[in-house]
């Protein structure tokens, strides 16, 4: 099975029917036969099932988060929904489209100093996802998220979306203040001194990004359904549709991530010394349950609060403020995070799936 | 060399200090004559080598200017410097507008942004009295007779008030009214003539309607109040922003009294250094505070350069000056973002749309020079790449690209942003970081914004 691919394979699209376009805005990916296909994913997607199989094949597990650590989409489909059918938008395309800004900035991505990830590891790196990094894969992530050139990418998708589901409503003047605020976090602090902060800052920023992707599936469960809904939605098949597309393109992201940090776990790390040997799963395992704590119990529990405060103060400028403010809150399900602030968080650890 | 019309201007000046701002019609004259002089030596040393070469028949356009450009750069220095008044604020003016002027122009007048020599304290010490009611003794338990800082329209000084407490006391020239007023003239008059002459004339009118616009704001000091004490409220929950307050009841049209904060130079590393506060600090939080006042709440302080920011120990952030401060249209700040975010992510259609809905216009209606304009900023970059800093060189390169484009419309809005950031992007650079406006408003907070240089 092949295992080494060049940057421009990795970056390439298949030929496609017909291209994607969303409003006038020409997007990546397009049409072959009835269906919708990523972009960049011509060699992409078997070469990650390629990596993932030679995990199999030696015995390594996939790295995975547990399902009930997902925190669910605030406010939920039933909530959001409801406060469409108010005429309450505002919380909703502020939600969109900080959605929109928030993917746009995974072109950031491409800046991530990369070490020389053959000298990180005593084990050969050769013919993994590690490997193929710097050579292709970290770009086509950033290309998927924020567009490049003459084609839009999730960013540009996702406020597609929103202005097909919602009619192209005037976008609340507060989106970037609301995007800005509270989201000043603590410096992270080192976990691993005894090695190059290059390289964990990597292994950080990769298993943050990782949480991040998978946590999403619950946000595109919920915009299809809300964006999908007929009666809240005017063009809702085409808006849910353009959902499920990124959730399809995001697939790759998850699985790279899954697949570069699992072929990590099963290596030494080098220290900065050059002499120091930390065990692969060590690191892993340890800055994954950091991130986890914050992206999935911290920081939804923050934004949740925030959430709440600002869409009742939405409603607060209706009529009838009072019983849309008691209906919107009977329809909250709520949400605890199953772990205590001091109890283990465990990772899920997955069999890679057989060759596709 | 000095010309007669210049010592008579320098004989009237004195007299006119010694008298105590006294403005007649003599003043008026010999100001209006001045100018004109300088305005007509600047045109003829643009326009006679041109003649020539028409004549002889070399191409015009081929002929370095920059010599020419610094002479009447200087010249024109010389004279705002000399007749002081609206020509230091039309200079400081022309030293902010790289879309409109050649860059020996726009480098050597912003040097007005300088220290400026102070107005004898007897003026001022009239104004305030005049203004706030009972001699200045009554009001002040002390008063500095030198000012603290001595700018275009106006003079700080340092004060105590009866409990003790200490104030900065902003006092406007007693007769900058009337020097406004004759200069306005005056420029208009040039500026009229200037383009009956010129069969293809810059577009200086306007400029000047903007800034007699800008003028009548920054002359009204309950306006500066008001901006200032915005501001106080739109960062009172982040201890981090210091803006002084006010103490409303010693502030008058021309006299502002506000509690004196100290601090130091936001470009004094040394001192930051020894105050154990760390440069790199200092420009990620100097990013978030613009960026919440410009992309997020719309209204910001116009005028970020150095002498308007001081640090305490934290760091803490003490912003100064609010005669120029902007309320931008609603959701320019996402229009701001997407151009910025369009460049990062070399997403030319974005790029046209972001232009567009900022309010920029082509004189032929071909939006690809949109794209030559961006992509010569982006070439500016240090790596050839745009990553979300706007550095001077940079914005120097968009509006020279914006002068020699066909662009006829670039909203002033604009101008005023991306000058903010490029100064900002100045102050970060002296700390040794870079100022990335993308970076500081990613998820993740503003930690990545101040990368090391």
């Amino acid at each position: 099975m092949r295992l080494e691919y060049t940057r421009d394979e990795l970056l390439t699209s298949h030929a496609y029917e017909e291209p994607l376009i969303a409003g006038d805005v020409l997007c990546h990916g397009g049409f072959i036969g009835s269906g919708y296909v990523s972009p960049r994913t011509l060699h992409r997607l078997p070469a990650i099932g390629a990596w993932q199989d030679r995990l199999r094949r030696e015995g390594l597990p996939l790295l995975n988060l547990p399902t009930e650590y997902v925190p669910p989409h605030y406010p939920s489909y039933e909530q959001a929904k409801y406060l469409l059918q108010e005429g309450i938008t505002d919380p909703i395309t502020r939600s969109l489209t900080i959605i929109s800004i928030v993917e746009g900035f995974g072109a950031r991505i491409r800046d991530l100093p990369l070490p020389d990830l053959h000298a990180t590891f005593v084990e050969d790196v050769g013919g993994t996802a590690i490997a193929h990094l710097g050579g292709g894969l970290v770009e086509a992530h950033a290309r998927d998220e924020a567009g490049h050139r003459r084609e839009g990418g999730h960013k540009q998708m996702w406020e597609a979306a929103r202005d097909l589901g919602l009619s192209k409503p005037e976008l609340p003047g507060d989106i970037l203040l609301r995007m800005m605020m509270g989201r000043r976090r603590p410096e992270r602090r080192r976990e691993f001194p005894e090695l190059p902060a290059v390289t964990e800052n990597l292994v950080a920023f990769l298993t943050g990004v990782m949480i991040i992707e998978i946590v999403a599936e619950d946000v595109f469960e919920w915009a299809k359904a809300l964006l999908g809904d007929p009666e809240v939605c005017r063009q809702n098949r085409a808006a849910a549709a353009m959902v499920a597309h990124i959730q399809q393109d995001e697939k790759a992201h998850v699985e790279y991530l899954r697949t570069a940090l699992s072929e990590m776990r099963a290596r030494t790390f080098v220290g900065a010394d050059g002499t120091t040997h930390v065990p692969g799963a060590t690191v892993v395992d340890r800055l994954f349950e950091v991130g986890l704590r914050g992206i999935v119990s911290t920081r939804p529990r923050e934004d949740r609060e925030r959430l709440r405060e600002e869409i009742h103060a939405a409603i607060e400028d209706r009529a009838e403020a009072s019983r849309i403010a008691s209906r919107f809150e009977e329809l909250d399900a709520g949400w605890t995070f199953p772990k205590g602030e001091d109890e283990k968080l465990d990772l899920l650890l997955e069999t890679a799936a057989a060759p596709r | 060399m000095t010309s007669a019309a210049e010592s008579v201007a320098g004989v009237v000046e004195s007299a006119v200090a010694a008298a105590g701002g006294v403005f007649g019609v003599a003043e008026r004259a010999i100001r209006a004559g001045r100018i004109g002089h300088t305005a007509a030596s600047v045109y003829l040393r643009i326009k006679t080598p041109r003649w020539w070469d028409r004549l002889v028949g070399n191409d015009p356009a081929a002929r370095d200017m920059s010599g020419v450009h610094q002479r009447n750069a200087e010249q024109i220095l010389e004279t705002a410097t000399a007749l002081k008044g609206l020509l230091i604020k039309i200079c400081q003016v022309v030293g902010t507008r790289s879309d409109v002027f050649p860059q020996a122009y726009v480098r050597t007048l912003s040097r007005t942004q300088d220290r400026l020599p102070p107005r004898p304290f007897e003026q001022i010490r009239a104004v305030v009295e005049a203004d706030l009611g009972a001699p200045i003794g009554s009001i002040f338990r002390d008063f500095a007779q030198i000012p603290v800082a001595a700018a275009s329209l106006a003079q700080v000084h340092r004060a105590r008030l009866p409990d003790g407490r200490d104030v900065a006391v902003k006092v406007r020239y007693p007769d900058i009214d009337d020097i406004v007023q004759t200069d306005l003239t005056t420029s208009r008059w040039i500026c009229q003539i200037y383009e009956r002459l010129d069969p293809q004339p810059m577009a200086l009118l306007p400029l000047l309607d903007e800034l007699q616009k800008y003028l009548a704001l920054e002359l009204d000091f309950e306006r500066e109040v008001e901006n200032a004490e915005r501001i106080r409220r739109m960062f009172a929950n982040e201890e981090r922003v210091v803006i002084p307050a006010v103490h409303r009841e010693l502030s008058s049209k021309r006299v502002i009294t506000m509690e004196f904060v100290e601090g130091i130079k936001v470009t004094d590393r040394l001192a930051l250094e020894r105050a154990g506060v760390r440069p790199r600090r200092v420009v990620e939080g100097l990013l978030a505070i613009y960026n919440q006042m410009i992309l997020a709440h719309g209204f910001f302080q116009a005028d970020p350069h150095p002498g308007n920011i001081f640090i305490q120990p934290g760091p803490r952030f003490v912003i100064v000056d609010f005669g120029l401060a902007k309320e931008l249209p609603k959701n320019f700040g996402l229009g701001i973002f997407e151009l910025m975010f369009s460049m990062m992510t070399y997403n030319e259609a974005a790029m046209i749309r972001a232009f567009r809905e900022l309010g920029f216009r082509t004189k032929t209606g071909d939006e690809s020079t949109y794209l030559e304009i961006a992509r010569r900023m982006i070439g500016a970059s240090e790596d050839g790449a745009f990553r979300g800093e706007f550095t001077e060189e940079m914005t120097d390169e968009l509006f020279d690209a914006i002068r020699e484009n066909p662009i006829v419309e670039v909203p002033i809005d604009f101008v005023l942003v991306s000058r903010a950031f490029s100064l900002l992007s100045g102050i970060a650079h002296t700390l040794g970081h870079r100022a990335n406006i993308l970076d500081s408003m990613a998820p993740g907070g503003d930690g990545a914004a101040a990368a090391p240089r």
